[in-house]
């Protein structure tokens, strides 16, 4: 069956898309399972200039959940178009640019570099990473200020733009809403939940950062929440994640509303989790008649 | 760029083992992995398969057997993932990740004649193959191992078998010599520099807390002895997706390294070593 489905703007094969930060820029990935299986890849976070990232730890765990502050560590997008997109370009999988800056002018330069680059399909702007100081989450948090973010790439940046969410706001569909005002072709959510946790043995925060970011199944239902409220507020395809570990949980996001989901938490758990929940999608619609991805995208919707 | 030389195999239980102390033992069926396995590479554990605990757990590989397919892994209870693979049972299957890490090559050894192994605790788990390979390839090996009391002690007999000088030392006494890994690292240390061998002839590598691989890298310090570290950190993945598994690079320009990629086996002077 054919499990294709246009994103806003570009079409993937199948609608499981590998998550900004959990795959490098495929390298690594490459040497356990098959950059092919998903519909598309999303690589790191990245910036105008070089970033080290954040002091260690970077990591814990909580129940079902993993908290994170790697702090968008990234080579810079110079170094980015010239040695990264080039071998992640040898594999038939569209690749998505997530971008960050911290000013308006940075997002706008950053995207000017790509706008030359003819290995990427689209870009994502980062309007949600809770990690970083300067920048980050803020532009994500007042709809006046994602509406100028995205305006900034959408000038130099004629492709696919894809806008990344965050789910730390009282009313996500107005970020939505002016995401797709200033241009954006689709909206992807979420980024991480903003968390923190103790360690108890040292007295001290758990992370080095102090905050970092949620992710796993532990913020599924806040995820497919969030769908489903965008999917109500704006007309571009929606790009679905947090927590997505199996095809059941895929499902749910598509039937939220989602044209397509990625896998972030979930590949650093289980590298084949692409190849499961492909092959798990592909045998639910054909057993129950289903003959096209986009007829149950939002079909839940009441 | 596709190399796959890491893979996720279903690996069959075949023994899990209380060993002396508090000490755990299970051997696996991964022929996959332990035709692969360098020593000091390690594999990252799926528990159980359930979303709770999340993320996978890395154990070093303290011994492999390519010959009839098993891998070794020895850990010590810590918190819940440590406990639940002691109930694991024998034809049971967990989810294994591996090898991983960079683990020495066999150029490690290369025109030395005496290897000094340094461990602490758990430090042990991995120093073990290395050991056991050196004594194959006819190295001379020192183990010099030591933990807080006789129960946190892995078993050495392996290592005692094939030929290693072991010294042993407790903090509290209860087994082996009183006293820091570092004192007794220092008086072999002179014993060794009376056997005038070259420095270039000789190799360290310690492996166990950071407050004793921070004091053995003093030791060394002034000595020329080549010096290497094998490190541990929170990680995710396990092979260079994340980015979690940071330690601060020595060298500004390069920011952090990742232990499961870069790592886990450093030149001790590359990195910088954080007490938490
Ligand atoms: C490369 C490497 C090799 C290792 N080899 C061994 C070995 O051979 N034998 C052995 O006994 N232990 C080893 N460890 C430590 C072992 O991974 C931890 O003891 C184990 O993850 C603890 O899990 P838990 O669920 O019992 O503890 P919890 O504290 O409940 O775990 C919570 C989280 O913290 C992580 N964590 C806790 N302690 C450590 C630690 N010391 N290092 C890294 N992550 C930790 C866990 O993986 C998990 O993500 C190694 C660690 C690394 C990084
Ligand atoms: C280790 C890690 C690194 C991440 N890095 C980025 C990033 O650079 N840019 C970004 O937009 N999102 C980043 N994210 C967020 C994920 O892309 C995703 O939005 C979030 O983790 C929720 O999905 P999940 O539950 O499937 O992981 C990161 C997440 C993790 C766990
Ligand atoms: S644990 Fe993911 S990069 Fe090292």
């Amino acid at each position: 069956m054919d499990l294709s489905v246009d994103v806003g703007g570009f079409v993937v094969k199948n609608p499981v898309i590998a998550a900004s930060g959990v795959l490098g820029y495929g390298e690594e990935y490459a040497r356990v399972g098959n950059i092919d299986w998903f519909g598309a890849v999303t690589v790191k976070g990245t910036t105008l200039r070089p970033r080290h990232g954040n002091c260690p730890p970077r990591i814990w765990e909580t129940p079902s959940g993993l908290l994170n502050s790697i702090g968008l560590q990234n080579p810079g997008v110079d170094e980015v178009i010239t040695h990264y997109l080039p071998q992640l370009a040898q594999f038939d999988v569209p690749i998505i640019v997530n971008i960050s800056g911290e000013t308006y002018e940075e997002f706008q330069e950053i995207a000017k570099k790509l706008a030359d680059c003819p290995h990427v399909t689209a870009l994502e702007v980062n309007v949600s990473c809770p990690n970083v100081e300067s920048g980050g989450m803020a532009f994500g948090t007042d709809p006046g200020s994602c509406y100028r973010a995205t305006k900034a790439v959408r000038r130099s940046w004629p492709g696919p733009l894809i806008v990344k969410l965050t789910p730390n706001v009282t009313n996500i569909s107005e970020m939505a809403k002016a995401a797709v005002d200033a241009g954006a072709t689709c909206v992807s959510l979420i980024n991480t939940l903003l968390g923190m946790a103790i360690d108890i043995q040292n007295k001290r925060p758990a992370l080095g950062n102090i905050k970092g970011g949620l992710s796993g199944p532990a913020v599924k239902p806040v995820a497919v929440r969030c769908v489903w409220e965008v999917f109500q507020s704006v007309s571009v395809p929606v790009i679905g994640m947090g927590g997505v570990f199996s095809w059941e949980d895929a499902l749910e996001f598509i039937m939220a509303g989602a044209s397509a989901v990625a896998l972030g938490t979930a590949v650093l758990v289980d590298p084949y989790a692409p190849k499961k929940i492909v092959d798990g999608i592909q045998s639910y619609c054909e057993s129950n008649g289903i003959d096209s991805m986009s007829s149950i995208v939002g079909i839940a919707q009441v | 760029m596709s190399q796959l030389d890491i893979l996720d195999v279903p690996a069959k239980v075949i023994s899990v083992d209380r060993r002396e102390g508090d000490a755990f033992r299970a051997i696996l069926y991964a022929p996959e992995i332990a035709s692969r396995a360098k020593p000091m590479q390690f594999i990252n554990v799926r528990v159980q398969e359930s979303l709770d605990p999340l993320l996978r757990r890395p154990f070093s590989l303290s011994d492999v057997n390519p010959h009839v397919g098993t891998i070794e892994i020895t850990w010590m209870v810590v918190g819940r993932g440590t406990k639940m693979m002691t109930q694991w049972k024998p034809n049971q299957t967990v989810h294994v990740l591996g090898p991983l890490g960079n683990g020495v090559g066999p150029d490690f050894l290369e025109n030395k004649r005496k290897l000094i192994l340094l461990a602490g605790g758990t430090g042990f788990a991995p120093i073990q193959l290395l050991g056991v390979r050196a004594r194959e390839k006819g190295v001379d090996t020192i183990l010099i191992y030591g933990a807080k009391s006789r129960h946190l002690l892995m078993n050495t007999d392996r290592l005692k078998e094939v030929g290693c000088k072991i010294c042993t030392c407790t903090e509290d006494g209860s087994y082996g010599s009183k006293g820091l890994v570092t004192d007794m690292a220092e008086l072999q240390l002179e014993l060794i520099a009376e056997e005038k061998i070259d420095p270039e002839n000789l190799v360290a590598l310690g492996c166990g807390p950071t407050p004793m691989l921070a004091a053995i890298e003093n030791l060394f310090a002034d000595t020329n002895i080549p010096l290497y570290i094998s490190l541990e950190s929170k990680m995710a993945c396990g092979y260079g997706l994340c980015q979690g598994c940071a330690v601060r690079a020595v060298d500004p320009q390069r920011g952090y390294y990742r232990v499961c990629t870069d790592g886990p086996v450093f030149l001790a002077k590359d990195v910088e070593l954080e007490s938490e």
